[in-house]
């Protein structure tokens, strides 16, 4: 017999992100805190704010000029799959989360222009269709789900595959997150003001904004007594709303620092256990306050060593939560804190615990992953190192 | 455990929205999270007895936010370029945002694309972990003519909803799930009109 809450495990995972073609090449980059921000011809205009991006590689086994949602998906699942082996789990027991905020809204753009689009092209601009063709290819026969809660959407999307295991609902689930570059968002936030001219500095004294990102990201999420080997356990998770405002973070974190707490107690933890936070960390002066605010409220003046990693790979969105988190993974395998790429001067007010430069920890048992959104939308992750 | 009981629904179509005062930003709202506004709101008198923070949002935004995405775009060569305020809108959860500021509803909010099919289940989960006391179920579909050409799908304005709680409050009592939230608000209303 089942237990009631099986424990809920990462067996693999596959990401596509400015750091490289592969999750070996985002663990180097976090090893060496480079950046994958670069100038990038496509948005060398007016109409941008900066043409500086976190560009990701195109697999020629997958390229797709006009559904870079689904090549992106495609590459990073098939890694994560490859990873994970074989399950010997039968199809209707593989659930799939879909974690994006635009899914190929490269099609929208052609479509309004008059430019070819094929029709899967056009069929993936909507994230449930998109979800739907992704579970088929990839032989899930169990619940399929499409989350989209703006740049939470990758933590959503983690803990609602933690809940589909948790509940009976599958053994195992295929998590994907995506988002892909387009004008069509770097205009949006170019109309906001609030790309980094020169790229983005989370938490330094300069920061001025985000670098737009995209990557393809997945996670394989399974019970535990289903694979072998020392578990990274997806442990806790909590959400909250900052009812505040509509594209501006609580100015005093207290939303964060809600769903902190919820998260904490899921994993029956306390602030204390926290080895080390990984951030949201946008790079726009009010996101990075207001979660230096949140920590404060959550670990007074005794804050866990914290990075950000938006200055290597660039705003993903709805990416985002899944790339991060698989950077978690890495660093609680590796036993590494994760440096800050871009970060040369820190602001005041930032965590005194920050980490510029990544270095080998002394204990990384429990890490706390961090996302927030428009909408006023946050959500927390904690993993732990079986 | 408690029974799981729907206290209150509503259902409102694009119609709704011209008559519609619920204050000045509620005209600078794109047409999605309006519907989704005026479905919520005669919910809101069931919100008073709840901690705000012990009530979740669970919406599902049927077509996403495609509608409100090619308004903005159709901006693309404006001087300036497209409008800052309509690309708040191109996310599909902007009306779950919209619906936790005027309640200040800060418990957690969950948004699916697609089918509504999966906001009582998750609804009801969240009520029978004890994560929350009240869940805002939310279904809004918003598919104007332009794009019900790209989508093949016939154009349609609508959003309904219900407030899901544990027993102890009036309401009807809710025994299964295998339905979507649109199924279930126009059985209740017919059930109501009935009675």
């Amino acid at each position: 017999m089942q237990p009631l809450s099986p424990t809920v495990v990462i067996a693999s995972y596959g990401a596509v992100t400015a750091a490289g073609p592969d999750a070996a090449a985002l663990l180097a980059a976090l090893k060496a805190n480079t950046s994958g921000l670069r100038p990038n011809e496509r948005f060398s205009s007016p109409r941008f704010q900066s043409n500086i991006v976190g560009a990701a590689p195109r697999n020629p086994a997958f390229a797709s000029e006009d559904n870079p949602a689904h090549a992106l998906a495609t590459d990073a699942l098939a890694q994560a799959r490859r990873a994970a082996g074989d399950l010997k789990l039968a199809p209707g027991r593989i659930g799939f989360v879909l974690s994006t905020t635009k899914a190929n809204i490269e099609a929208l753009e052609r479509l309004s222009d008059g430019r070819a689009c094929s029709e899967q092209a056009r069929r993936h601009l909507q994230p449930e269709l998109l979800a739907a063709d992704l579970a088929a290819e990839h032989g899930v026969g169990g619940p399929v789900q499409t989350i989209s809660t703006a740049c939470t959407s990758g933590t959503v999307a983690l803990q609602q595959g933690a809940k589909l295991i948790q509940r009976g609902a599958a053994d195992a689930v295929y998590v994907v997150g995506v988002d892909h570059l387009s004008a069509f968002v770097v205009a949006g936030f170019t109309s906001l003001k609030a790309i980094d001219p020169s790229g983005c500095r989370p938490f330094d004294r300069d920061r001025c904004g985000l670098s737009p990102g995209e990557a393809g990201a997945a996670i394989v999420l399974v019970r535990a007594d289903l694979i072998s080997g020392p578990p990274i356990e997806l442990c806790g998770w909590g959400s909250s709303n900052d009812a505040n405002h509509m594209t501006g973070p609580s100015r005093d974190g207290s939303g964060l620092a809600l769903a902190i707490r919820a998260a904490l107690k899921s994993a029956n933890l306390s602030a204390v256990d926290i080895d080390y936070v990984n951030v949201h960390g946008t790079g726009t002066p009010y996101n990075d306050a207001m979660e230096a605010a949140a920590l404060r409220t959550i670990f007074g003046e005794v804050c866990p060593p914290v990075s950000g990693l938006k200055g290597m790979l660039g705003h993903t969105l709805g990416a985002a939560g899944v790339v991060e988190t698989i950077a978690c993974v890495l660093a609680l395998r590796e036993q590494l804190l994760p440096g800050t790429p871009r970060l040369s001067i820190v602001a005041d007010g930032m965590p005194a615990s920050l980490v510029k430069e990544p270095r080998a920890a002394e204990r990384l048992r429990h890490v706390l992953k961090l996302s927030t959104g428009f909408g006023g939308v946050n959500c927390a992750l904690v993993l732990r190192h079986g | 455990m408690d029974n799981l009981v729907i206290t209150a629904t509503h259902i409102v179509n694009g119609d709704d929205v011209h008559a519609a005062r619920l204050g000045t930003r509620f005209g600078r709202m794109d047409l999605m999270s309006q519907l989704a506004l005026l479905a919520v709101e005669p919910l809101a008198p069931h919100f008073e007895s709840v901690a705000r923070e012990r009530i979740a949002i669970c919406l599902a935004a049927g077509a996403g936010s495609l509608a409100t995405d090619l308004e903005y775009w159709k901006g693309r060569d404006n001087t300036g370029g497209p409008s800052p305020t309509l690309f708040t809108y191109t996310l599909p959860s902007a009306a779950l945002g919209e619906i936790a500021i005027r309640h200040r509803i800060t418990g957690p909010p969950l948004c699916f694309v697609g089918s509504s099919r999966d906001v009582l289940p998750e609804a009801a989960e969240l009520l029978r972990l004890g994560e929350v006391d009240a869940v805002v179920c939310v279904s809004v579909n918003v598919v104007t003519p332009g794009l019900a050409e790209w989508l093949a799908a016939p154009p349609v304005a609508t959003a309904c909803a219900a407030l899901l709680r544990r027993g102890g409050v009036d309401g009807q009592v809710v025994g299964e799930f295998h339905r979507d939230l649109e199924t279930l608000c126009y059985y209740l209303r017919a059930q109501l009109t009935t009675d």
